[in-house]
């Protein structure tokens, strides 16, 4: 899953070349960043209620977000979410990912269809899933009860473990695409040379596999990162209408409050939010591994 | 190579590698149970099993229209992405075009930009094109459209770029040396050496567009929902057996969609 830009090639027609590319672009750019600006605009408009929106300039909106514990609370509440949900997906889906990318098996590709299949499903279809394992009558409690370790269910729906649960089997398949298309670029040479040197696999894995595919875990931490801290169906579904993240909070101010320029800077937070913490990680990752 | 440590350190990799799949699975395995209990209510062990539900999801009027709106956007932003993608991965990878880094990394944005924050910035772009030109856009089939056609070109444009890179360009030139214009040699060469690549981009963008939620659920009007957020109305009342089949019936269809692509282009290699 590699972003790299492609190399261009000389000695060809820049008028064709344009011709080619500028629709896209001309659509990309107005449907992406067209919306954004006029988002960002919104946000700083007033809400008065019952006149819905006034238009102004104030950052009172912000300031609102940023001086209620309420709202504070709930964006805490998602950064650690998406940071517990990323390095459970890195820790589980390393495993996965090298099994894969160094298997010989003629099953390869039905591994690999095993996990593009639930992505593609959708993250709705795999919260019901979850909902019939965690409920009082359950799969999990009604397993536990059977064999008579527990007496009352556990109370597992509607918590944050839930949600955790669920985003984690979400963002998983896009963590194990993103390494095994490194690990695959890494000549198994490498390793062999480590083992015949004389290192044990932890040596091996810490000092030769993991600088090599630092690139990958980077792109899969990011993307996952990414998804979890804007999650809505699993938060939604799994954690109840008590348990909320940013993703459905921004939802609740468009769509039940009619609070436009509210929703708007809830949804730029989130947005900086993710992209300054993404920054971060990726500087610190920078400086440690040069 | 094969002392005793290697090899339990290999059953250890494995064992990790089984609990992971497993997991990722897990909630797939249950719904499609759930799909054939007898009873309605989803409590283990089941009571019995039953075909019945099946025969209900056609009965509920949000899954089936739901599902027809989806297979419309989905079909629509596929064909739509790939006419702007593929043109554009070519004069990317084949010319040498002013801000072609910068134009890669646009085109490739709208796969990181968190969906909640385009469907937020969506819905109020097309609430201010509605206020100047007056055209209902809002809720509409070509509003959803357009929306889901900025994220299939991300699609299109990274796997077709890929594939381009990995093509022989000399091939073309020995075209273009033997007499055949550009046309033809786009034509003749260029398109059938990246097909598998616009296979892969028009599977991964269909599939992209009708699994959409996040997005699609602020552009939406009444009466006319996708089927993801069809499914997901429905979990927030009660999740049963007649929701589950439903999600079995995109779970089938979802899977013969990857088998067949399978056949022309190996996922392994793609994604």
């Amino acid at each position: 899953m590699s972003t790299a830009a492609p190399e261009a090639v000389a000695g060809a027609r820049t008028g064709l070349a344009g011709a080619l590319v500028v629709p896209a672009t001309i659509f990309v750019a107005i449907g992406l960043l067209g919306p954004i600006a006029i988002l960002f605009r919104y946000s700083l408009n007033q809400f008065i209620p019952g006149q819905f929106m006034v238009d102004g300039l104030t950052i009172e909106n912000y300031v609102k977000f940023f001086t209620d514990p309420y709202y504070i609370n709930v964006l805490v509440r998602t950064v650690r979410v998406a940071v517990i949900c990323t390095l459970a997906c890195l820790i589980m889906g390393f495993p996965l990912a090298y099994v894969i990318a160094r298997t010989q098996s003629r099953f390869k590709n039905l591994l690999v269809m095993l996990i593009v299949l639930p992505l593609f499903v959708g993250n709705a279809v795999r919260a019901a899933g979850w909902m019939t394992v965690f409920g009082n009558r359950g799969a999990f409690n009604a397993s536990l009860m059977g064999l008579g370790l527990i007496d009352q269910p556990i109370e597992i729906m509607f918590t944050e473990t839930a949600v955790l649960i669920g985003i984690i089997a979400v963002n998983l398949p896009f963590m194990v695409l993103t390494l095994q298309s490194v690990i695959e670029g890494i000549p198994r040479n490498v390793e062999e040379a480590a083992f015949s040197l004389g290192a044990g696999p932890s040596a091996m894995f810490r000092r030769v596999l993991w600088p090599l595919a630092l690139p990958g875990i980077l792109a899969g931490t990011i993307l996952t990162f990414i998804l979890a801290m804007n999650a809505y169906a699993t938060p939604v579904l799994l954690g109840g209408p008590k348990f909320q993240m940013m993703g459905p909070l921004v939802y609740g101010q468009f769509a039940q409050q009619n609070n436009w320029p509210f929703g708007g800077a809830i949804s730029f937070i989130l947005m900086t939010a993710t992209i300054l913490l993404t920054v971060a990680a990726h500087l610190i990752v920078q400086r440690r591994y040069r | 190579m094969s002392t005793p440590r290697t090899s339990f350190g290999r059953m250890a990799l494995n064992g990790a590698a089984g609990l992971s799949l497993g997991f990722i699975l897990l909630p797939l395995i249950f719904v499609t149970w759930l799909a054939f209990f007898r009873q309605e209510i989803p409590s283990f062990p089941p009571e019995g099993y039953s075909l019945k539900w099946f025969s209900a999801v056609p009965g509920n009027k949000n899954f089936v229209e739901g599902f027809v709106l989806s297979l419309q956007v989905g079909v629509l932003a596929t064909l739509i992405g790939l006419l702007l993608g593929v043109p554009a991965s070519l004069a990317l990878v084949r010319h040498r075009i002013a801000l072609g880094p910068a134009v890669n990394t646009l085109l490739l944005l709208p796969l990181v930009m968190p969906g909640i924050v385009l469907g937020t910035s969506l819905y109020v772009f097309q609430i201010e094109t509605e206020i100047a030109t007056g055209l209902p856009l809002l809720g509409s089939l070509a509003g959803l459209v357009a929306a889901h056609t900025l994220v299939v070109v991300p699609w299109v444009v990274r796997l077709v770029t890929a594939s381009l890179q990995g093509s022989d360009r000399s091939i073309e030139e020995a075209a273009q040396n033997l007499g055949a214009g550009p046309l033809t040699t786009f034509w003749r060469i260029t398109l059938p050496s990246i097909r598998p690549g616009i296979v892969a981009a028009g599977l991964f963008g269909f599939v992209t567009s009708f699994g959409n939620l996040e997005m699609s659920l602020f552009l939406v009007g009444p009466g006319r929902i996708t089927l993801p957020i069809a499914i997901l109305q429905y979990l927030e009342w009660k999740i049963d057996p007649t929701v589950a089949a439903a999600s079995v019936i995109q779970i089938v269809l979802i899977g013969a969609a990857m088998i067949i692509t399978d056949r022309y282009v190996k996922l392994s290699r793609v994604v």
